[in-house]
């Protein structure tokens, strides 16, 4: 039981990291993405193959990881500075599909559908960790420098960007730059979440890194509340946990278990954003349209 | 958060309770099945073929203790499969474990080697899950080697010229490079190769290029819905020469599709009219339970099955303990088993080797061809 | 001549998508609600269609049942789902979460109901004959697209001519507008749903007859369908059924250049590619910045 509950806990630290990340994006600076998987793979594969081929040292795959997902991530930054909105969500769309081609064909580098196997335990300096350890300092990390971020005066170029793109600029402020220093955060965290993921799993495959999986941490974020501090993280947890908690009820028919538990799951979407849209730790009162 | 916790707990706590309260602890076979997604008519086949082997074996006695089955969902996806199998191993106590999928094979592999749970795939069958863990096995001849045994046929039937249409995973590429090695060899030639994404939906552009190499053959090497996609595409687009496959087209719906009459495919040996009386029995007693023929998939788990109840048994009869090692022990001391479908030998990694048969999809039923 | 074959089944295929993205667009022009759920009424309108026709009723009823089903959901998640949403000033992205669970829902309650895997509408329509050296073609191809073009122009009249129509494009200009002329925006919204959803249901029909159907096949109708409303310009349909049209069209003429597991990326290149250079899409006002 500890085993498995240890096993749930570090996949809800990284998908708590997933979500916090993009959460800095869409809660603060207002940018929808529907690629984070992206650049959680970028970071998984650069993780694992620095691990296979180079040294099992988790912080040194976690650094590579940031750098790769965070540099590349200026693919993603490009239409970000360009359009705003709906316009950004089809983009980051257009990007989530080509990506996953390219993670599927470039077998080089990511295995293809077949994947890299036998990623090696964590290290550090030479020492097994476990990956729950690890996971956990990493949220810790990066939810602290959300939150410094979210207080300073980044965070209030950000929101003011948010809420009034034109007003901000006219303001003086460096609209692009905040908008690029965001989105390279936010993915260089999905790096950082992804090579702790490849660890995690010693197996990893481009079917973890879909659009699918970008929805899911998109609906983390909405249903924990946008442009909070612990909403993504709160999200995270749920919809990691609703699945996993659904699979204990012993009355379902072994062939119907899934769909049961894949409705229990979409309703229970669906009624929390009728409930609450602005998301469990959301304001209520301030929930904008976007 | 409080309530899902509160949740976890408490079913943690009443998991054992119920189990002992069934009477004389019951073994755990575990299941990692997609059950929702697309890929989920498989998951009800797997299951169909472990409740009915588990419904024979208590009918048999067996066993002392009783069966439970426990299957989980992982939607075909290793992140899901991880989640269900370190709960099968560590809260349910799985004694043996029956996968399926390639990625879901390759995700729960060192969960189970770690932790010394056998687990059995009947279902995936890329050359790449051979040898995963000396506690992983299969079931099911590796696809590449059905294809193999499909090259003399296609060169009696004067199906020389082939084209290849293939989703770009590691079975595909196995049969991608049998195809370019072993078929000139055999006399054949391979005109052209089609790698195709797990998601496309469209095969009348594929169809159109298909036709231009002008082949006495299509061979399709994809799995899932996407099969009778790329059937019925091919057929409604100008396609008309035999199309051929391994046994994953072994599926109710692609009986049941009318442009799917004809379709030529390998699977392990399997003859339900005239076999042995195991063999027998298990045809009837599944059209009885189920209101269908039963397929390759289900045979495959039903054996899975029935091969954890034959070494369990065993191993009660020595009063020995039913564990990973002990299960893995008795599998190589015996090698030898007698399945449905006939002698089924077990090599060193534990994967199964059998007879190849050629099947053909005839008016909704799928009747052997011989010759 | 594979060129000429890959562009004609591109036009049957992106026919269809047209159909669908077309909906997709009224309902987001009209309402601004990015309606994700729009996959899941064509899923219960193919699914319905389906059970009719393999149970030995006529086609006309099917269709029509099709078109009752698809646009009761509409309807229906307009009502129940994104009314309540937007009462509360909800965000773009939860009405998208909420549609998203919708979806789920939906998806497995229909393989519970209907079976998983792959099903099909057998018909003598979806199949090919040599009509020109090299090029094949179905009956069905001059079914989809005179069934696009027909619904095109009578949808084109009706936002024309007809004072409901009218108000609906005005509804999708300037919602603040319509209130101030004592025009009911929530009735205009509930029409925005039917009609919308309404358009799905014949390219349900289509996609049930040739290429089959699983319970999972919203999602892909759902990417088509956003892709091609920003391609085309929000707001303008005329954009969008383009769109849908040049989509079906690159994936299948794709492959006359590249190998086909390059063809669905293509779509999404020529997505990305718009969005950069021509962030108005094909028809839009310039609303980026």
């Amino acid at each position: 039981m500890t085993a498995y509950l240890a096993n749930l806990a570090t996949l809800a630290a990284i998908f708590g990291i997933l979500a916090a990340t993009l959460n800095v994006a869409v809660g603060y600076a207002g940018i929808f993405s529907v690629a984070h998987a992206v650049f959680f793979g970028l970071g998984a594969y650069a993780g694992a193959q620095l691990a296979l081929l180079v040294v099992p040292d988790a912080l040194l795959a976690m650094v590579v990881a940031a750098l790769v997902a965070g540099g590349l991530s200026l693919c993603l930054a490009l239409p970000a500075l360009r359009v705003r909105g709906e316009y950004f969500v089809a983009a980051s769309l257009g990007l989530q599909m080509m990506a996953t081609t390219l993670f599927t064909e470039a077998k080089g580098l990511t295995g293809g559908m077949g994947g890299l196997v036998g990623i090696p335990r964590p290290m550090i300096l030479g020492v097994e960790v476990p990956t729950l350890a690890l996971a956990l300092t990493a949220l810790v990390l990066i939810l602290l420098a959300t939150w410094l971020m979210a207080r300073g005066s980044f965070g209030r170029t950000l929101r003011a960007i948010r809420d009034a793109e034109s007003a901000a600029e006219a303001l003086g402020k460096n609209i692009n730059a905040a908008k690029a220093l965001a989105v390279a955060f936010a993915c260089a965290g999905a790096g950082v979440a992804g090579a702790l993921f490849a660890l995690h799993m010693s197996f990893v495959n481009v079917e973890s890194f879909t659009l699918d999986q970008s929805v899911l941490i998109m609906a983390m974020v909405i249903v924990g509340g946008t442009g909070t501090l612990w909403g993504p993280l709160l999200g995270a947890v749920l919809l990691l946990s609703l699945p996993a908690g659904l699979s204990f009820l012993p009355f379902i028919p072994p062939t119907e278990i899934g769909a049961v538990q894949q409705i229990l799951y979409g309703a229970a979407m669906t009624l929390l954003m009728i409930f609450r849209p602005a998301g469990l730790l959301g304001d209520m009162r301030t929930g904008r349209k976007a | 958060m409080r309530l899902s916790r509160r949740a976890l707990l408490g079913s943690a706590i009443a998991a054992p309770t119920l189990a002992r309260a069934q009477g004389g602890d019951p073994y755990v076979l575990g299941t990692l099945f997609p059950l929702s997604g697309p890929n989920a008519e498989y998951g009800k086949v797997f299951t169909e073929g472990v409740q009915l082997a588990m419904q024979h074996a208590e009918a048999e006695r067996m066993l002392r203790r009783p069966l439970r089955l426990q299957a989980e969902d992982t939607q075909a996806l290793p992140q899901q499969a991880v989640v269900g199998m370190t709960k099968l191993v560590n809260v349910d106590r799985a004694n043996y474990v029956m996968v399926g999928f390639t990625a879901v094979s390759k995700a729960v592999a060192p969960i189970g080697d770690r932790s010394k749970t056998v687990m059995v795939n009947g279902g995936a069958v890329g050359p790449d899950l051979a040898g995963l863990s000396p506690y992983f096995w299969n079931t099911i001849p590796l696809a590449h080697l059905e294809t193999r045994e499909m090259l003399p046929f296609m060169m009696r039937r004067n199906l020389k010229r082939v084209a290849l249409v293939y989703v770009d995973d590691p079975l595909g590429d196995a049969i991608l490079g049998i195809f370019r090695n072993d078929l000139p060899r055999a006399g054949g030639e391979l005109v052209g190769s089609f790698s195709i994404p797990r998601t496309a939906q469209q095969f009348g552009p594929v169809a159109a290029r298909i036709r231009q190499t002008r082949p006495d053959t299509v061979y399709i090497a994809s799995f899932g819905a996407q099969q009778g996609q790329i059937i019925k595409g091919l057929r409604d687009n100008g396609v008309s020469v035999p199309l051929t496959s391994y046994s994953a087209m072994n599926l109710e719906s692609i009986r049941n599709l009318a442009e799917a009459e004809g379709l030529l495919f390998t699977s392990q040996q399997t003859d339900f009219a005239s076999g042995d009386e195991l063999t027998r029995r298990y045809a009837t007693d599944f059209k009885a339970r189920f209101g269908s023929d039963p397929g390759t998939y289900n045979t495959n788990y039903y054996n899975a099955t029935r091969l954890f109840c034959l070494l369990a048994g065993k191993l009660e009869r020595e009063n020995k303990e039913v564990n990973g090692d002990t299960l893995r022990a008795a599998l190589l001391e015996q090698k030898e088993f007698d399945l449905v479908g006939g002698r089924a030998t077990f090599d060193e990694q534990g994967s199964m080797t059998a007879a190849i048969q050629i099947n053909e999809v005839r008016g909704g039923r799928v009747n052997v061809v011989t010759g | 001549m594979l060129f000429l074959q890959l562009l004609l089944g591109g036009l049957q295929t992106g026919a269809l998508y047209a159909l669908t993205a077309c909906g997709f667009a009224l309902i987001f022009g009209a309402t601004k609600v990015f309606h994700f759920a729009h996959g899941a009424s064509f899923t219960l309108a193919g699914y319905l269609f389906l059970l009719l026709w393999n149970n030995g009723h006529p086609a006309w009823l099917g269709v029509l049942a099709a078109i009752a089903v698809a646009t009761g959901f509409g309807v229906a998640m307009e009502r129940f789902v994104y009314r309540p949403i937007q009462r509360h000033e909800g965000g773009f992205f939860t009405v998208f979460v909420a549609a998203f669970g919708v979806s789920l829902v939906v998806q497995n309650l229909v393989g519970m109901w209907a079976g998983r895997g792959f099903v099909v509408a057998d018909s003598s329509l979806s199949r090919a004959t040599e009509v020109l050296p090299e090029v094949f073609l179905a009956p069905v191809f001059w079914v989809s697209l005179a069934v696009a073009a027909v619904l095109f122009l009578a949808l084109g009249i009706f936002l024309t001519r007809h004072p409901a129509g009218v108000a609906l494009r005005a509804l999708s200009q300037n919602s603040d507008l319509i209130r101030a002329y004592g025009l009911s925006s929530h009735r205009l919204s509930l029409l925005a749903f039917a009609l919308g959803s309404a358009l799905a249901a014949p390219a349900a029909v289509l996609t049930a007859i040739t290429t089959g159907m699983n319970e999972a096949v919203g999602h892909h109708v759902m990417l088509i369908s956003m892709a091609a409303t920003i391609v085309g310009g929000v707001g303008s349909l005329k954009g969008a059924a383009l769109a849908g049209l040049s989509l079906g069209v690159a994936e299948s003429v794709v492959l006359n250049f590249a190998d086909p597991q390059w063809a669905e990326a293509a779509s999404f290149v020529v997505l990305f590619g718009f969005i950069l250079f021509r962030p108005s899409g094909l028809f839009g006002h310039a609303v980026a910045r």
